[in-house]
């Protein structure tokens, strides 16, 4: 019965989930962070920072979409 | 003649129990959206009753698996598999009763079991199968779903929780809808596709589809797309209230940690090849994304009596499954005995809404 379960199989599906899992929760709230601070920063008129943090919103929100798709092509190839 | 009945009472009970699959199932997959308001119940569940629809069409290999590695495809008739719908639809039903989330996939492949052992002993089991995509993967979706959304929810706290609440809230409300759309389509390419696998095998066995090759008729996959978007759309509110407020309360960023760590987990498995529970996982990451913030923050109540549920569905699905095959085979070979068990089931539900109709009228006058 021992023989029926794939040990390395388990591991990398504990391992590759906790990342996925994981990336996908800070790659959107980066989004979230870049987007409030962005706001706070047009309205404190610091110009500099307010482009950056909309940037890094910008950045992980590619990110975060690029995970999406991954997802779809997972679930599409299966 | 008669086998000509049973395979119509096979692809119309399969039918039921993708009805019923849509009306359990998929409200997992919503539920932390609806909680947390991300979406208005209505558009919701029709959202997902869309994305289940059209996962259905997506993608055909799942339905060329279906029972393959656990039960012995020569113990496999028409009426082994009607009795193991039964089993399967029973078993959702009567979870469904009591609000609480359970796999219809381990409810099916229970009914299968019970069914194929009825009829041909414990030789049709393969037990190593059962071992391998059942019983490792219940245990493993949960308990990892579990501590995904909660490592997930710790670090979401860590990096906005000096942020403003307000906008907070609307983004992470914003990141379920489309959390929550992987999760429906995802199930709909999986869940739907076992209704295909069985009615198509119920095909092959009764010579209308050649053996040597799975090719899926169209009028099938539109037929099992519909059931499960029709169930999905008319049903699931016990789950959803279940899943949503009763296991914890939650806000916007800890249903999306449940929601974003559950599809992470779903889709990981997915692509290695592990075939997991959305049910196990969704009610995994809820309880670990409320457990994370604090530990009495979840009803273990709740929980208790949805592990006990998930731990009776193989066995409970089983035994109604081999006492139907023993009812219909009762009645001979023939079609008589599938019919009897079917209209018998149709007039208990009939009489089970008629009563409950009546509880709700009665209810409303006093």
């Amino acid at each position: 019965m021992i023989a029926a379960i794939d040990v390395g199989k388990l591991f990398e599906l504990v391992w590759a989930a906790a990342l996925a899992g994981i990336a996908v929760g800070v790659s959107f709230s980066l989004v979230i962070i870049g987007v409030v601070r962005a706001e706070d920063c047009r309205r404190n008129r610091r110009s500099g920072s307010a482009t950056a943090y909309a940037a890094l919103s910008v950045v992980s929100a590619i990110a975060f979409l690029a995970i999406a798709v991954f997802g779809i092509v997972v679930i599409t190839a299966k | 003649m008669g086998s000509d009945v049973i395979l119509v009472i096979v692809v119309v009970t399969a039918l039921a129990f993708d009805f019923t699959n849509g009306f359990h199932d998929t409200a997992n997959a919503i539920a932390t959206s609806v909680s947390t308001r991300a979406m208005s119940p209505r558009f919701a569940v029709a959202m997902s009753a869309v994305l289940n629809f059209a996962g259905a069409f997506i993608s055909l290999k799942v339905a060329a698996t279906v029972g393959s590695g656990i039960v012995d495809s020569g113990a496999v008739t028409t009426t082994v598999v009607f009795a193991g719908l039964v089993g399967a639809i029973a078993w959702n039903l009567a979870t469904w009763w009591a609000g609480l989330p359970s796999s219809s996939s381990h409810a099916l492949i229970g009914g299968l079991i019970g069914s194929a052992f009825a009829a041909s002993g414990p030789s049709a089991i393969d037990v190593d199968g059962v071992v391998e995509k059942v019983l490792v993967p219940a245990a493993v979706a949960p308990l990892l779903a579990f501590v995904v959304a909660a490592s997930t929810i710790v670090v979401i706290y860590w990096m906005v929780g000096n942020l403003r609440p307000g906008p907070v809230n609307r983004g992470y409300r914003l990141g379920q809808v489309v959390s929550g759309s992987m999760f429906s389509l995802a199930h709909g390419t999986n869940d739907a596709q076992k209704t295909m696998g069985i009615i198509t095998l119920a095909l092959i066995a009764h010579g209308n589809l050649p053996a040597d090759s799975f090719d899926v008729p169209f009028w099938v996959i539109v037929s099992s797309a519909t059931a499960i978007a029709l169930g999905t759309y008319i049903g699931g509110w016990r789950i959803i209230r279940t899943v949503g407020s009763r296991i914890i309360k939650m806000d916007p960023a800890q249903g999306f940690a449940a929601q974003g760590a559950g599809a992470a987990v779903v889709l990981t498995a997915s692509h290695l090849g592990f075939p997991l529970s959305t049910t196990h996982v969704i009610s995994g990451g809820v309880m670990g994304a409320g457990a994370a913030k604090r530990l009495s923050a979840v009803r273990w109540g709740v929980a208790g009596n949805i592990a006990i549920a998930w731990i009776l569905t193989l066995p409970a699905a089983a035994i109604i499954g081999a006492v139907v095959y023993g009812i219909s085979s009762a009645f001979g070979s023939g079609a008589l005995g599938p019919l009897v068990v079917a209209l018998g089931l149709v007039g208990l539900l009939i009489a089970a809404f008629v009563r409950r109709f009546a509880q709700q009228r009665l209810a409303a006058a006093q």
